[in-house]
This record gives structure tokens, C-alpha cells and sequence, in this order.
């Protein structure tokens, strides 16, 4: 059994002591920048990158992929707790979280949204052992065109599903791809973009880039904003639910569970989408639907199994195809292109040790973090009390170093200060930057595929539409543009992003 | 003409700023055909796709209510990139501690609420912590103290 040798050679890396070591590190670090309101995962992961160049990339790949996931856990206990989600994917778990918090039945609330995180931990990491070989034999026929197309349609649907403007945010993607050709163009040796710029010979720096946006800009951007209070919750209470808890949420973890691991697989979905989603339906199926909104348990069930589902699954088209589904996952591909791996299909074969220690990680960290999260609760909720005046400055710190270790270059730093300026007028004119950071990823990789396809068809465009998979990826976008732009589905999109 | 749709407009004019750029530098570089792209024919197609997005904000806002910008605060933003260039301004001749003190001190007055003993205070631990993470246990290559 392949299935079966390869994740064996997977726990074989991820139990090592050294990747156990980093598995932790990830995991709680992750929880307590999940509780911590006002700093999120992409942000972490964006200020860890630096250090990661100084790990082996699967220990790199293991401690990043556990921030992410450790944040599902830890945004919940401060949306049950305190009523603040910790991270936006645990904004739905605080409706009827918090009322279970105040009806005194915070307790089984954590104990639920951590089972439920756990098993939708071990569902998605099996999904993804399950689904991904098939997926990536399927990517490596693909030639230039159909990679094109891919990308084009990775776009548009991480376009659809982020919220706010379509136009924005299509613009913000392709200002992204723009700045991802700054530097040395491969093919010609001609420096693009440089401005006469030494320090941009290599392009923009992606480290630099990324803090700028979500360490520099959303720090600013938070300081104008009134600063959340909310009221802790002290008596946690008993943390295991009884067994009529269960019962009732069995389905719900199942909903939660299909529903997260579907999305965290499209583009544009991942964590936050999942939740979300898992709550609409969660209210519309689960029978009876009485009480929620007012501390039913199955609404903290459903989405926490959910985003974390969600956020695992993400790993999926990132680690197959190559291609970023959100922004911590474009670091991801960050991190594994400052190793010198060019992430894709030809991964999973040349470097087993790297799919499959990640995946196997991933099982591990969900199991360390139910044993993290649940007797420790009182700790982390301790670190609420952390004002944000302390921690931004911090921060600021943390980028300047990160930034200026990369490449020993001052003038990365520099970089970082300009687009914090850029970033910050984003967040102000209320364009979404996670699709500038997805153009920014896939900027040189589409050049490459577009100049390849029309090299083959000796320049001409219909290479696009004649490739039967190519095609398809095509309509593919045209449809998710046309549904969005429809009135009628508007209005629908919008009152789910609202709710 | 007025403008109904501030946000709008202001993004408008900003991606048509970006795309202006890109259509400048692009037209320096050698466009080649579709059989043979050069450097500059993928930033041009970019560029003339930016800008077409970036007219049709500019024009749509004139048309469309939308949101206006709330007023822009300038001390944050400004204090934390003045932080940020003064540590890039230090850090090769003065090292990491005053580097760092420095970004921490002078960004932490982005907020009203900073008090100057405890920005001290955090500026202290936090060039002591970076210190021992980056330096000693991570070894990555940077001076700790000015160089005399």
C-alpha cells in the first residue's frame, strides 16, 4: 500500500525529536497569536519566515503550518470567552459561543470546539493524503497553457469568494503580478522595474512586502481603530461536554467537517470561508433549529470543526499544483521558494520527505493542541490582558529584523517602509491586499507559462481555448465572474459575507 | 462633476498611477511578438488591463454613491515608517540594540497611549530578547553593538 508506506514515511520525519520540537513551537505560537486579537496568523507566519531560512525547509514548513491551524484553536477560546474573536475564521463561533459562555457552559463550548477541531484535524489531514498524489499526477501532464488558465482561475476564484469590490480586488491582483516581475527577467537579463535601484536587481523582496502589508500596515491601521473590551469569562467550568453534548453535535462536526474540507480546497476559500459557510448551513439543516444565536452548542460544533478542516485542506492545492488558495498559504510558498523549492506537482516526487512529514505534522499538532488548549485555557486567556500598546511595537521590531536578515540589505528595509505607506492606504481605500500578495506569488510563474504556451503555438492566443483542460479553467472564470455579477447572486453573496 | 464614491475614486486613481508607471518602464523594454515575448510584453498587457480597471473605478465613482474615506491619521503610519528608517539607517553602523531600541521607542508614540517609561522598558526587553533569539540561539549575521 502506497497510502500506507507514505504516511509511515511521514510520521518518520515528523517524529523526529527536532520536527516535534518545531510541531510545538508552531502549534503554540499559533494559539496564543490566535487569542491575541489584533495579530493573525499571516501576520506571524510573514514576522517567522526570516528564521525559518535558518531551518531545514520540512521543520520550516512544519512550525508555519502550525501557526496557521494552532490559530483555529486559539481564536476560539477568546470568541467564547471573551466575545472577540481572536481570529476573523472564529467570528461566527462568538454568536452562540458566547451565549453558552454565559449561560455558564463555557466549559463544554471549549471542550466541543476542540474535539470538533481535532476531528476535522485528522479528517482533512487523511483527505489530503487521500486526495493529493492523484492530484498531483493529474498537474504534472499539464503543459504551459493549462498551467495559464489554472492560474487565471485560481485568481478569479480567490477574487469571487475574498469580500469587498470585485473590480478592487481584480486590480489589486494584477498589481500584484506587476510587482511580482520586478528584478531580473530570466529570458532577457533586462531589470524590470528597477528604478534604477540596485537593491531591486532581485525584485521586491517578498518578506519585505508581506510584513510591510500585514505587520507595518494593519499595526497602523489598528491603531486608529477603538480598541475591543470585552468581559473574560471566569468560571470556565467543567471542559469535557457530557454525553448528550456529543450526541448533538456528532452531525454537526460531520456538516462541519465536509463542508470546511471542500472549501479549503477552492481558491480563495481556507479557514475563514469555512466558517462561515458551516454556520449558514449548520442553521438551515440541523434539526431542531431553535436555539441558535442563543448558546446552541451545534453552532460552536460546526464552524470550529469547520475552519480547521478548512484551514488543513488549503495545504492541498498549495502543495499540488503550486498555487496559493490565500495568503498564508502565498507564505508558504514564500517560505519554500526562499529554500530554493519551486512548489508544484514535481514536490510530492522529489521530495517525499517534505508532502509527507507536513501532512503527518499536521496530525500530530492537532493532537498537541487539544492537549495544549483544553487544561491550559485559563493560561491563554491570561494573555488578553497583554494591551495592544505593548505588543505593536514589538511587532514593528520584529519586521525590521526579519526584513533585514533576509538578505543582510538595508534597503529591503526601506522597501518594507514604502509599501507599509502603500499598505496602509489600501486598508483606508478598502482594497483587499491578500489578492496582491497572491498576484505578487504567481507574477513570474504566469509570465513563464503564458511566454512557453505561445512559444509552442508560435504566438498564437487560441492555444488557451483549443486545449480541451485549458478551456475548461477558462469558463471556469468567465462563469465565476458572470454568477458574481449578476444582481440577484450579489445580493446573496453580500448577506453571507455579512452575517 | 462631483465625486460620489470617494473610496472609489481614490483607488481609481491609484491603480491608474500604478499602471501608468508599469506602461512607462514597459514601452523601454523590448516587446517582442506573441511567438516570442520579450521583457516588456507581459507588463504592458498588465498595465493596460490596471489601467482600464483603474478608469472604470474613477469613472463608476462619479456615478455610484459609495463610502467616503475616513479622515486619514497620520501620526501612526507616519511614526512606525519613521521607525522603520531609522532602523535601517542604524542597523549596519550601530548595531542591533540601538537599532531596535530606536524602532521600538519611536514607533510605540504611534499610539496616544504610550507611556515613556514603559516604551523604555519594552525597548530594553525587547533588544535583550532579540538578542538572545537572533543572535545567539538563530546565529543569524548581525552586530549587537556599534562598531568603534
Amino acid at each position: 500500500m502506497d497510502f500506507i508506506s507514505n504516511l509511515s514515511l511521514g510520521l518518520g520525519v515528523a517524529l523526529s525529536l527536532q520536527n516535534l520540537g518545531y510541531c510545538f513551537i508552531g502549534a503554540l505560537l499559533g494559539t496564543i497569536v490566535g487569542v491575541l486579537p489584533g495579530i493573525g496568523p499571516v501576520t506571524t507566519v510573514a514576522m517567522l519566515l526570516p528564521i525559518s531560512f535558518t531551518l531545514q525547509p520540512v521543520s520550516a514548513l512544519i512550525m508555519l503550518a502550525g501557526i496557521y491551524y494552532g490559530a483555529q484553536y486559539g481564536g476560539s477560546t477568546t470568541a467564547i470567552l471573551v466575545n472577540i474573536p481572536g481570529e476573523a475564521s472564529s467570528v461566527v463561533t462568538t454568536i452562540d459561543g458566547h451565549q453558552m459562555a454565559l449561560r455558564g457552559r463555557a466549559g463544554p463550548a471549549l471542550g466541543i470546539a476542540a474535539i470538533g477541531s481535532f476531528f476535522a484535524g485528522c479528517a482533512a489531514t487523511l483527505l489530503i493524503s487521500i486526495a493529493a498524489p492523484p492530484l498531483a499526477a493529474i498537474a504534472l501532464e499539464f503543459g504551459p497553457a493549462e498551467y495559464f488558465s489554472l492560474m487565471v482561475c485560481g485568481l478569479i476564484a480567490a477574487v469571487v469568494l475574498a469580500h469587498g469590490s470585485i473590480i478592487k480586488a481584480i486590480a489589486m491582483v494584477i498589481l500584484g503580478l506587476l510587482l511580482g516581475l520586478a528584478g531580473t527577467d530570466v529570458n532577457s537579463g533586462i531589470r524590470r522595474f528597477d528604478f534604477g535601484f540596485q537593491g531591486l536587481a532581485d525584485g521586491i523582496e517578498f518578506v519585505a512586502l508581506s510584513m510591510a502589508i500585514y505587520g507595518l500596515a494593519e499595526v497602523a491601521y489598528n491603531l486608529e481603530r477603538k480598541a475591543e473590551q470585552g468581559v473574560v469569562t471566569r468560571n470556565v467550568g467543567r471542559v469535557w461536554p457530557g454525553w448528550a453534548d456529543i450526541k448533538t453535535c456528532i452531525p454537526s462536526i460531520l456538516r462541519g467537517t465536509a463542508l470546511g474540507s471542500i472549501l479549503g480546497v477552492l481558491p480563495g476559500g481556507g479557514a475563514l470561508l469555512a466558517s462561515f459557510a458551516a454556520y449558514t448551513l449548520e442553521k438551515k439543516v440541523a434539526k431542531p433549529p431553535r436555539s441558535f444565536g442563543q448558546g446552541d452548542i451545534r453552532g460552536v460544533a460546526a464552524p470550529e470543526s469547520a475552519n480547521n478542516a478548512g484551514a488543513q485542506t488549503s495545504f492541498i492545492p498549495m502543495l499540488t499544483l503550486g498555487i496559493p488558495s490565500n495568503p498564508t498559504m502565498a507564505m508558504m510558498i514564500g517560505a519554500l521558494m526562499i529554500h530554493g523549492i519551486a512548489p508544484g506537482p514535481r514536490v510530492m516526487t522529489e521530495r517525499p520527505e517534505l508532502f509527507w512529514g507536513l501532512v503527518a505534522s499536521m496530525w500530530v499538532g492537532n493532537l498537541m493542541l487539544v492537549i495544549l488548549n483544553l487544561p491550559l485555557v485559563g493560561v491563554w486567556v491570561r494573555f488578553l490582558r497583554i494591551p495592544y500598546r505593548i505588543l505593536f511595537p514589538a511587532i514593528v521590531g520584529f519586521c525590521c529584523i526579519g526584513t533585514y536578515t533576509i538578505n543582510s540589505n538595508v534597503f529591503d528595509v526601506f522597501v518594507m517602509g514604502f509599501f507599509a505607506l502603500f499598505g496602509y492606504l489600501c486598508l483606508k481605500l478598502e482594497c483587499e491586499p491578500a489578492p496582491l500578495i497572491l498576484g505578487f506569488v504567481l507574477g513570474p510563474l504566469m509570465e513563464e507559462n503564458l511566454r512557453r504556451a505561445l512559444l509552442i503555438s508560435r504566438g498564437d492566443p487560441m492555444v488557451f481555448v483549443q486545449e480541451p483542460i485549458s478551456l475548461g479553467f477558462l469558463i471556469a472564470s468567465a462563469l465565476l465572474l458572470v454568477v458574481v455579477a449578476a444582481p440577484a447572486i450579489r445580493a446573496k453573496r453580500e448577506e453571507a459575507l455579512q452575517e | 462633476m462631483k465625486i460620489r464614491a470617494e473610496k472609489d475614486f481614490w483607488s481609481g486613481v491609484m491603480f491608474l498611477g500604478f499602471a501608468l508607471v508599469a506602461i512607462v518602464a514597459a514601452r523601454g523594454y523590448s516587446m517582442g511578438s506573441g511567438g516570442k515575448m520579450g521583457p516588456g510584453y507581459f507588463p504592458m498587457l498588465l498595465g493596460i488591463a490596471l489601467a482600464g480597471l483603474g478608469a472604470l473605478l474613477v469613472g463608476r465613482s462619479l456615478v455610484l454613491e459609495g463610502a467616503r474615506v475616513t479622515r486619514l491619521q497620520v501620526r501612526p503610519t507616519l511614526m512606525i515608517v519613521l521607525g522603520v528608517i531609522l532602523f535601517g539607517l542604524m542597523i549596519p553602523y550601530l548595531g542591533l540594540v540601538v537599532a531596535l531600541a530606536t524602532v521600538t521607542a519611536v514607533s510605540a508614540f504611534a499610539s496616544r497611549e504610550s507611556r515613556p517609561l514603559e516604551v523604555a522598558a519594552l525597548a530594553a526587553v525587547l533588544a535583550a530578547f532579540s538578542v538572545g533569539i537572533f543572535v545567539y540561539a538563530l546565529r543569524l549575521p548581525l552586530t549587537v553593538w556599534p562598531a568603534l
